[in-house]
């Protein structure tokens, strides 16, 4: 066995399963145990967890957020002219510069992008544009070109490729089913709506102390780590973290032994963290909010985790968009704000990148119905303490459209790829397949 | 070539086996009586059901509708900036309503129909030639794919696939009524290769821009929503497809596709992956494929060598295999002797453990095997576990949450609790009253039951320890919480 101790997670890892090894070592333990310097050795990328490691938030809004109404054309005719009843006019909007400027209800926002923590890329779309939701959905979360069909998603592949013997919360979705984005060869992450759902729970009624029933659950799940030592290992490992390669050479009851094991350990930390970290920052009702309130406990708390996944729903207005669209900026506006300070105050806002997408944006011209339909290009926020502020990429041209839609001139790979490259330390040719130009966000 | 199960092998362990693969599982009444009946008896019954026969009525919305009609007034309404939403609304919740429906259908099929066998094929096939109604959006061309699937399931695989081309739900999902003389659209073209027959490395991109073409002319009728070929619309000059070169339709294209060798390989590979074994070696492979090019790919006699060979009771695949969603659903459901859980909870579980029926997250279908399996996947079939023993009363917040998706429809959190309602199971019908006070052989009692095989020692032993822990209360409440604590086991995973 090759050791050489560089890093502190090395050591904390092959000292955490040591220890492990001193108790009673499960059978499927013992057969990985000895692969895992190799692993690490191979492994492309090392995994940086806890307190030392970035964070990428991906915040997704779901149904087709109008990109034309959250940052507003506000000097161009056209805009107005497409737009007679949906159009903002100059002076109710923030300005960013002479010809663009955010939704009014984005102040929060504003007041970040003046504060050089936002980067917002204009015009992003991918070639050949597809206007079903489902599918430009997939293409968004598996990153595949519009005529490829790819069941992995981006976030999976990056878990697969760069984070192999990573923690299973390496991911954590916030909601009820796990975002295709996640989806890997060796499932990681872990999806939960409320950390208190993420456990196992009794038959029997809660006594307030644990039951037989839980007791001997534990028994048979493997798991014998205390709430403290599993707080302790989020800061380096825990001894779920086995390599994830390693379990196409397990057995399936060794791999559901693991599993088991993982979700116990995963459970209890999440449970324990939840339980001690609490906000004083105060967050708005919206379930956005609360998504978001999670995740930063969770940052707080300490847990492996390098991505994150919430969604906002609710985008997809066709008809009478004006009010629809206006509540869902405010409520997008003061939940990322209420983050965002939440962030500041742990001292985390440094490590963490928020990162916005959504299916497509909406046609350019307003509909019948005071709505929009299924369109094409719009712009992502980047935005997090370490990021570099600004307008990136181009505003579509408002005129040469394609079928009434914005065309894109930046492929929204390039931001993953320079997300990946310059933020998480991954090789973004292995995960995206090819090499995207990248931007100066990061 | 696949060996014949010696005679003196067939015991409760192997027909355990054959009903758990080649059906939904059975109880320890049902094991009992297949393996009375002997091995070849049962795989006659699994195999030799007469599809016709197996028919039950479809759901009562399932016909054909005026799609055009319907879509025009919607559109009208729209153009002149009346409010349409009303109406598409209505359209959204009741296309909702009848999946959720057609989602019950199909799974009460499964559990109590005469045809397990059948049922299960027709899964195979659904998860072959995956079609979302995420993108088809309307449940009677669900419906009539799944029809079409079942008829053919047990069938030839040719004649299925040349009727899968036809299907008006792969046709939207695959956008082959888009594909038009003048602006072929691969996307079928691609997947019949990569996914349906040959697999991916065994075709070419001419390939399928040539066979894109030779799909030209394929049609859905709006009004009755059925298919149509429209001639007029065929393009007929030659194509250069592998080695042929002529006018080629769409059929001759399968034919040509379903003779290479590489097809009788992919579908043997899967279908014994489905049945037998997550990692097959080529020898298998190759075994499995001879045996469908000399049956000509009739399902039928295929899968009666498989379900009559040694290698599919070898020690490897016997207990191996994870269950799948729906088949944990349904087996966990026949095994606590208890129906199924209502139509919405069904659904909701479906999602959470990564399988809804009709909607596979896209058209590679489900990977199966480990890839069913994650930390939340896994704790979600423990704590459903207990919602399924327990009902709802235990286990408040294993009720699904309100949710504006248009598949969990539009329901009121009161209609919802009333839906999400679920009693205990009886106990007694899984535990003899005098076992009660017998821990050891009540565990290995309810072990034969759920796991068809008796675990290391160690669990054994925790099982009794729970029950020593509980005494002197060996009440109802107890039971539930040792099958609960069984259930919530990797062994209890396996099939």
């Amino acid at each position: 066995m090759k050791t050489t101790l560089q890093t502190r997670r090395q050591f904390l890892r092959t000292s955490m399963l040591g220890a492990a090894a001193t108790w009673t070592l499960p059978v499927f333990l013992e057969k990985t145990f000895f692969a895992l310097d190799a692993m690490a050795a191979d492994a492309l990328t090392q995994t940086v967890t806890g307190k030392d490691g970035t964070i990428l938030v991906v915040l997704q809004m779901a149904g087709g957020n109008d990109g034309l109404n959250m940052v507003v054309p506000y000097a161009d005719d056209t805009y107005h002219r497409a737009r007679p009843r949906l159009g903002f006019a100059a002076d109710k909007i923030l300005k960013i510069d002479n010809c663009l400027g955010l939704n009014p209800k984005l102040t929060g926002s504003k007041a970040l992008f003046d504060e050089g923590h936002v980067a917002i890329v204009q015009g992003v779309g991918y070639p050949n544009p597809n206007r079903s939701h489902f599918r430009s959905t997939e293409i968004w979360q598996t990153a595949s070109d519009a005529d490829r069909n790819i069941s992995d998603g981006w976030l999976g592949r990056y878990f697969d490729n760069c984070c192999a013997g990573a923690d299973p919360t390496v991911g954590v979705a916030i909601g009820g089913e796990t975002p295709q984005a996640f989806a890997a060869k060796t499932r990681t992450g872990v999806t939960f709506s409320r950390p208190e759902q993420f456990r196992w729970r009794t038959s029997e009624p809660n006594k307030g102390r644990m039951s037989a029933e839980e007791m001997f659950f534990r028994q048979l799940n493997e798991s014998g780590a205390s709430e403290e030592s599993a707080i302790t290992a989020a800061g380096g490992a825990s001894i779920g973290a086995i390599p994830g390669k390693a379990k196409s050479d397990l057995s399936t009851m060794d791999f559901l032994q693991r599993t088991a094991l993982d979700a116990q350990l995963s459970s209890d930390k999440i449970l324990a963290i939840a339980r001690k970290y609490k906000s004083t920052v105060p967050y708005p009702q919206s379930r956005l909010a609360a998504s978001l309130n999670i995740i930063a406990r969770m940052i707080a708390g300490g847990l492996p985790t390098r991505v994150y996944y919430a969604s906002q729903g609710g985008f997809d207005t066709h008809a009478n968009q004006l009010n629809t669209h206006e509540r869902l900026m405010g409520e997008y506006n003061d939940a990322v704000t209420a983050f965002v300070a939440d962030l500041k105050q742990q001292g985390n806002f440094e490590r963490v990148l928020l990162m916005t997408f959504s299916e497509f944006g909406r046609r350019v011209a307003e509909n019948a119905n005071g709505g929009t339909d299924h369109g094409a290009a719009a712009p992502m926020f980047v935005l997090g303490g370490a990021v570099k502020p600004g307008l990136f990429g181009k505003y579509p041209s408002l005129v040469d459209l394609d079928h009434g839609d914005l065309k894109f001139n930046t492929d929204f790979r390039s931001v993953y790829g320079t997300v990946l490259d310059r933020w998480l330390k991954a090789p973004s040719e292995k995960v995206l397949g090819r090499k995207f130009p990248a931007l100066a966000i990061v | 070539m696949l060996v014949p199960l010696p005679t003196e092998k067939w015991n409760d362990e192997t027909a355990a086996h054959l009903l758990n693969r080649g059906a939904f599982g059975g109880t320890p009444g049902e094991i009992e009586a297949a393996r009375k009946k002997g091995l070849a008896a049962v795989v006659r019954e699994l195999v030799d059901v007469n599809t016709d026969a197996a028919n039950v009525p479809p759901p009562a919305w399932a016909h054909p509708r005026n799609i055009r009609a319907q879509r025009m007034e919607i559109k009208a309404a729209k153009d002149q900036g009346q409010n349409f939403q009303e109406k598409a609304r209505e359209v959204r919740m009741m296309e909702s309503e009848n999946i959720l429906d057609l989602r019950r259908w199909w799974l009460e099929r499964m559990m109590t129909g005469p045809a397990p066998l059948l049922e299960k094929m027709t899964l195979f096939w659904h998860g072959h030639f995956a079609t979302s109604v995420q993108k088809v959006k309307d449940a009677y061309w669900m419906w009539l794919q799944n029809d079409t699937l079942r008829h053919n399931a047990l069938g030839n695989f040719a004649t299925l696939v040349k009727k899968i081309s036809r299907d008006p739900a792969m046709m939207i999902y695959l956008d082959l009524q888009q594909n038009r003389k003048e602006h072929p659209n691969e996307n079928w073209a691609r997947e019949l290769m990569e996914l349906f027959t040959v697999g991916i490395g065994n075709y070419s991109e001419q390939d399928i821009r040539e066979s894109a073409r030779a799909f030209t002319g394929y049609r859905i009728d709006m009004t009755t929503q059925q298919f149509r070929f429209a001639p007029m619309q065929q393009d007929r000059r030659p194509k250069n497809f592998m080695d042929r070169t002529g006018a080629l339709n769409g059929d001759e294209i399968i034919d040509i596709l379903v003779n290479k060798p590489a097809c009788a390989q992919f579908i043997g590979r899967k279908l014994w992956r489905f049945f037998v074994e997550d990692e097959p070696s080529p020898q298998m492979v190759d075994a499995i494929a001879s045996s469908i090019r000399a049956h000509n790919y009739e399902m039928r006699p295929v899968l009666r060598e498989i379900f009559s060979s040694a290698e599919f009771y070898s020690d490897h695949v016997m207990r191996t295999q994870i269950k799948s969603p729906i088949q944990y659903l349904i087996q966990t459901s026949k095994l606590l002797e208890t129906q199924l859980p209502s139509p919405i909870v069904a659904q909701n579980a479906m999602r959470q453990m990564d399988q809804i029926l009709f909607a596979p997250p896209n058209v590679k279908g489900w990977d199966g095997g480990k890839a069913w399996i994650s930390t939340s996947t896994l704790l979600f079939r423990y704590n459903f576990a207990s919602y399924l023993i327990n009902g709802d009363a235990m286990s408040p917040a294993n009720a699904p949450q309100h949710r504006q998706g248009a598949d969990l429809g539009f329901r009121r959190p009161a209609q919802l609790a009333e839906q999400t309602r679920r009693d205990p199971i009886d106990i007694n019908k899984i535990i003899p009253a005098e076992l009660r006070e017998k821990p050891r052989d009540l565990v290995n009692l309810l072990s034969a039951r759920l796991f068809q095989a008796r675990p290391p020692e160690k669990e054994t032993s925790a099982f009794v320890q729970y029950l020593e822990a509980r005494k002197p209360d060996t009440g109802d409440e107890t039971m539930r919480g040792l099958v609960h604590l069984m259930m919530s086991t990797p062994q209890f995973q396996l099939a």
